[in-house]
């Protein structure tokens, strides 16, 4: 039972550190980026790439946020002259043709079967004491990455950001290069992504296309929009409540003895009905954005 | 050759009444609605549903695409159109959460296990060599039929003036007094009957199961943004050139390309072909190939 909270605080952990990278660009930019996962699904297969050509560990996270900048920079540019929600589809295609690639590039990614057992994080410690090391590994970065991001949207760079998103005309008369603020988000999202991404890899030891579903962008835009968007404490609130619901449905499935269908269907729906009464109720979320007044 | 053509024409009728009420709805409310290919699969059960109870199949898709309609109508009137007071993109994500909540309701009460209609097996009809099934012909002749009787209404009939107009220009079109909303619930109405349909015949020529719409998302959304959102008739355009994309990639022989007496790309590159098209597209065409307007982007 204890060690089944490790896990779902584990999981909650990478997840969040997946909500705080999406916030920089969906939050402080408002860049409706709907192919998020790609980053993260980068992340985790460089880790396991480099697993199976028993490379350095180290060598696959630095290939993931690599990779996953130049993705960033890509979809950034792709978008320049689009409206946001083009660009929302766009991202969307890019993310499904990654994924697509993933599952059909057998010689690299191990296609549909994915490439399995990458070395746990820790590994030479025992069992026990592998999953506290990775917890607090986990919270640690996840710590760090708040405190990065906030005052990364406290400062110059965030503030011009949400000039952007609020009034780009005034922006642009400011002198600002919207295009570049825009890219500079995107990768410096796509790289946090991927740091998550490799820890999830390490997590599973198991990486594969699925991770790179379109629903599980869905996902981390819902704990965005349940926890406050543009807020890292809200965002994070977000990611471990959908979480909480994620990882106490396998209960409720025993105590109501109902079928696995039924459970995923009561966990999707609970979800979206969650994600639906916040945008009709509280629109900012649980914890709202503050934005100075001047 | 022939049998390209027919291959296309299927894709371009399962792919095509998904994508122009998609469109359609687009011109009056202004945000992409992607749970509108939702409706496409609840359709799709409905029928199912109906025919289960002991309908006939085509009273029972009829049944289908009334209620279907009358889903798309609710969920416009009770929640788009609030959402729509945050922005377009608060009510993309709002019927992202809506197509959540449909997918969770179809898979609790027909579980994740595909399911089929119940016909009769008959042997396939071969025209000019090539084969084609009962199921597939009706899919390609009541794709022509229904587009057909769509642009009938939206050019010829004062209903479609009045939509033609709000979709130009709003304000002026509601100061010579058009009810924007009856305008908006008419289509909606319509253009959720018209993705029951698309559902329905998709998944007489395959099966119904829970992925059936979010499996037509990006192609359907390709399709419409290609023949340029907001306009109808250009997503059944687009439909077509998806179509032709799709069956292409997988009928063409890329032998000479490598060397080789036979290369062909794998079936699941499908998907991707049809994503690259779309990319492109957003990339030269932002506006779809049939936009006239000079706007600056």
């Amino acid at each position: 039972m204890f060690d089944f909270f490790i896990h779902a605080v584990s999981v909650a952990a990478i997840y969040a550190l997946v909500a705080v990278s999406l916030n920089i660009q969906a939050g402080y930019a408002g860049l409706l980026n709907l192919g998020h996962i790609a980053f993260v699904g980068v992340g985790a297969y460089a880790v396991g790439i480099a697993h199976h050509l028993q490379w350095h560990p180290g060598l696959g996270w630095a290939m993931g946020i690599a990779a996953a900048a130049v993705l960033g920079f890509f979809m950034s540019r792709l978008g320049r002259n689009l409206g946001a929600d083009y660009w929302g589809i766009a991202t969307l295609a890019v993310a499904e043709i990654v994924r697509t690639i993933a599952l059909n590039e057998d010689w690299l990614t191990g296609g549909a079967q994915g490439i399995s057992g990458v070395t746990p994080l820790w590994s030479s410690l025992d069992a026990g004491s592998a999953r506290w090391a990775f917890l607090a590994t986990v919270l640690l970065v996840l710590a760090l990455a708040m405190g990065l991001s906030s005052r990364l949207g406290a400062g110059r760079f965030g503030r011009a950001l949400r000039l952007l998103r609020e009034e780009p005309a005034l922006a642009t008369s400011m002198g600002y290069d919207l295009v570049a603020l825009k890219s500079k988000a995107t990768v410096a999202s796509a790289m946090l992504a991927a740091v998550a991404g490799a820890f999830l890899g390490h997590y599973i030891s198991y990486v594969g296309p699925d991770f790179m579903l379109a629903s599980e962008t869905f996902l981390i835009w819902t704990m965005l929009m349940i926890g406050g968007l543009g807020h890292v404490g809200g965002v994070v609130l977000g990611a471990f409540l959908v979480q909480a619901i994620y990882a106490s449905m396998p209960f409720a499935k025993d105590w109501l003895g109902i079928g696995s269908d039924v459970a995923g269907a009561v966990r999707l729906g609970l979800i979206g009905c969650l994600l639906l009464a916040c945008l009709l109720w509280r629109k900012d979320g649980l914890v709202p954005e503050t934005l100075r007044k001047l | 050759m022939f049998q390209f053509v027919l291959d296309v024409l299927i894709r371009t009728a399962d792919l095509a009444l998904v994508a122009v009420g998609l469109s359609a709805v687009y011109a009056l409310v202004k945000f992409p609605n992607v749970s509108h290919v939702q409706y496409a699969a609840l359709g799709a059960f409905l029928t199912l549903a109906g025919q289960r109870l002991g309908l006939p199949f085509a009273l029972a898709m009829a049944l289908s695409c009334v209620v279907t309609g009358a889903v798309a109508v609710l969920l416009n009137t009770l929640v788009f159109r609030r959402l729509l007071r945050s922005g377009p993109a608060i009510a993309m994500i709002g019927s992202l959460a809506v197509s959540m909540v449909m997918v969770a309701l179809m898979l609790g009460v027909a579980g994740s296990r595909p399911l089929r209609y119940d016909f009769e097996i008959v042997s396939p009809l071969v025209i000019a060599g090539a084969r084609v099934s009962h199921a597939q012909a009706y899919s390609i002749g009541a794709a022509l039929l229904v587009l057909g009787g769509f642009a009938w209404l939206l050019y010829r009939t004062p209903m479609g003036r009045r939509m033609r107009a709000l979709a130009t220009n709003r304000a002026l079109a509601e100061a010579t007094g058009i009810d924007a909303h009856q305008v908006t619930n008419l289509i909606s109405l319509i253009s959720g009957a018209l993705a029951a349909i698309g559902g329905t015949m998709l998944a007489m020529t395959s099966d119904v199961h829970v992925n059936l719409g979010t499996d037509l998302l990006l192609p359907v959304f390709a399709a419409a943004i290609i023949g340029g959102l907001g306009n109808p008739l250009g997503a059944a355009a687009g439909a077509l050139l998806i179509a032709v994309a799709e069956t292409a990639v997988t009928n063409l022989n890329f032998g000479w390309l490598v060397g080789q007496p036979l290369a062909f790309l794998p079936v699941t590159y499908i998907g991707a072909a049809s994503f690259l098209f779309l990319l492109v597209a957003l990339l030269f065409k932002p506006y779809g190939l049939f936009d006239r307007e000079v706007r600056r982007v």
